[in-house]
Formats: C-alpha cells, structure tokens, sequence
C-alpha cells in the first residue's frame, strides 16, 4: 500500500493569483499603491513588471496585478486593462 | 517479514487466478482475508487509518487504494491488487496488476512496463546507491515506455509498521536521499499511468484514479537492502553461503 506523498511543488501549486484594481497612488522606486476590486479595503503595494508602459502608471488607471502567494500585500502589475 | 511477504505473494497469486469476468471485488477482498488468516497471519491494511478492507483493488483508470464493493470484474479489465498482511509483528507488503479475460495490447503494454519500472528499482537497492537512484530508475523505465509515474504515492520503508521511513519516491535525480545500507526493508511500488502522472482522490477519501481517466497498473514487492545486493523478501534468500564469506 503506498503512502501519501507530501504534495510536491509544481507550477500549478505557486503560481500567483492574478486580481484587477485600481492605482491609488504612486510610490517612490516605481512602486504603486493599488486598491483591489476584489474586496474594496484590500489594497497592495506593487512594483511594475518589465514594460516601460506600466512606469507611467497614475492614480486611477486600472491595472491587473499579480499577489505574491507568500506575502498577500505585495504584488507586481503585470498590464493595464 | 520474509514470511509475512511470501504469504501475500501467495495470497496474491490465488486471488490472481480468481480474477474472473463477474467476479466482484468484494469476493476478491474475502478470498484475500480468507487466506491471509489460514496461513496464520492478520489483515494489514483493515483498520490502517480506518480503511475498511484486507484488500486495496483498482480497477483500469484507478491507480491504488480502490475499496472492494459490488463492482463486477469485466472481460478485459486491468486489476491492481495490493495486499499486506502481519506475522508475529512484522508487515509484508505486495501488489501487482492482473488481466481479467483478454487485456487489451496497451493494457498489456503498460502492465510490462510497471513490472519491469519495479525490477529496475529493485536492482538499485544495494549498499552505497541512495534512495534517489531507485526512483530514478524507476522514472527512467517506465518514461522509456512514453508512460508516466505517479508522484502523489510513494514507496516506503517497512517493517515492525505498515509505512517507516524512509519514503521511496518513483521519480527523482540520482544520487540524492538517504544512503542505502544492508539491513534496510523497502516496499517499492511504482504506479504508471498511460497519461499524465496526475492523480486525484474520490469522494471516499481513498480511491485514487487518474485524474485523466487513462489506464493505470502498480507493481510492488518489499525487498531487503543486504551487503550482496536486493533480497525479494518473499522469496528465498538469493546469495550463496560462498559470497558470505568471500565478503
């Protein structure tokens, strides 16, 4: 009879969630404060993924962020929609 | 534990010729606890974290732990049987996948490939090889086939309990993981799958089945690591009194 395995880690298990928001706020280092849609109170702070695009983020643009599965308040914007 | 695994083997060799179409699992599981306790010794897996039967019986897409019921054996199904029983404290574990009638050729395909994944693994357990290198070869074997290995399930040690340390997983690098030394019981059990290796686990908290539905088979046998080599410990010891002392 086999034993149960620790589940092992595959991409599946860390792959971050993706939730839209708005930006609230530019921070400096070009980090942003976004408030989530999803539960209007949560917001992250959220550095910019590559594109030189999302560097010229301003309060109010809408943004689809990525939540760290280690650290719920802390995210990266991967593209605007 | 030589005695408890020869016992399960011959448990399984009797229920292998009782494999019939009609034939329902449920049979299958009293033949099983039948001959256990003729041959004197108890049931390991009744009441192991409350499972509820002698026998674990999975049919094609089910990889293990499939409890026996009404369910009617089919001409052309593959059945995994995995069994173990306990002699004056000791576990003997083993399984093998069985055609019920006339398998198809895949079915027949993938049955070879698990037993000879099993082969290869056991031929890795010798003194100085780590437990990675089983699974390795394992993994190798049975992904030569274009099949692939379960890693949610794992093999394991054994011995005055059902599951010791340490786990033996079926896939893996070399050279990693505890260093084998003569004198350790390892109950090695690759399950293949057809498809992909996922698995999930039904609604009764202990079939697992193929989470795409393809055809799966398992193979194990509880081996002994000793300073010559593997010792199938149900069957008789294969080292000659000469190597001893040449030892």
């Amino acid at each position: 009879m086999p034993e149960a395995a620790p589940r092992p880690r595959t991409e599946g298990s860390s792959e971050p969630l993706e939730v839209e928001g708005t930006v609230r706020e530019a921070l400096p280092n070009a980090l942003f404060r976004v408030e989530l849609q999803a539960g209007r109170s949560a917001s992250v702070t959220a550095h910019v993924a590559g594109e030189s695009s999302l560097l010229r983020l301003r309060p109010g643009d809408a943004v689809v962020v990525e939540i760290a599965p280690y650290d719920a308040g802390r995210g990266r914007i991967v593209r605007r929609r | 534990m030589a005695r408890a695994c020869r016992i399960v083997v011959d448990t399984l060799d009797a229920l292998e010729a009782a494999a019939e179409p009609g034939v329902t699992t449920k049979e299958m599981d009293r033949i099983a606890r039948e001959q256990i306790e003729k041959a004197g010794a108890r049931p390991a897996f009744l009441g192991y974290r409350g499972y509820p039967a002698t026998l674990c019986i999975s049919v094609n897409e089910e990889v293990v732990h499939g409890i026996p019921g009404p369910r009617k054996l089919r001409d052309g199904d593959i059945v995994g049987l995995d069994l173990g029983c306990i002699v004056e404290g000791f576990f003997g574990d083993a399984a093998r996948t069985v055609a019920v009638g006339q398998a198809s050729p895949e079915a027949k395909r993938l049955m070879t490939a698990t037993r000879e994944s099993l082969f290869a693994g056991i031929d890795a357990c010798r003194p100085g090889k780590r437990v990675g290198d089983i699974g390795h070869a394992v993994q190798t074997r049975a992904e030569g086939y274009g099949y692939s290995v379960v890693r949610e399930f794992v093999g394991h040690g054994i011995g005055t309990s059902l599951h010791e340390e340490p786990q033996v997983p079926n896939y893996g690098p070399p050279g990693r993981r505890e260093r084998l030394v003569p004198g350790m019981c390892l109950a090695i059990e690759p399950m293949v799958n057809v498809g992909q290796p996922e698995v999930e686990v039904l609604a009764d908290g202990w079939t697992a089945v193929t989470r795409d539905r393809s055809l799966s088979a398992h193979f194990e046998l509880s081996v002994a690591v000793t300073p010559f080599g593997p010792w199938i410990l149900s069957e008789p010891y294969p080292y000659e009194q000469a190597e001893v002392a040449n030892a």
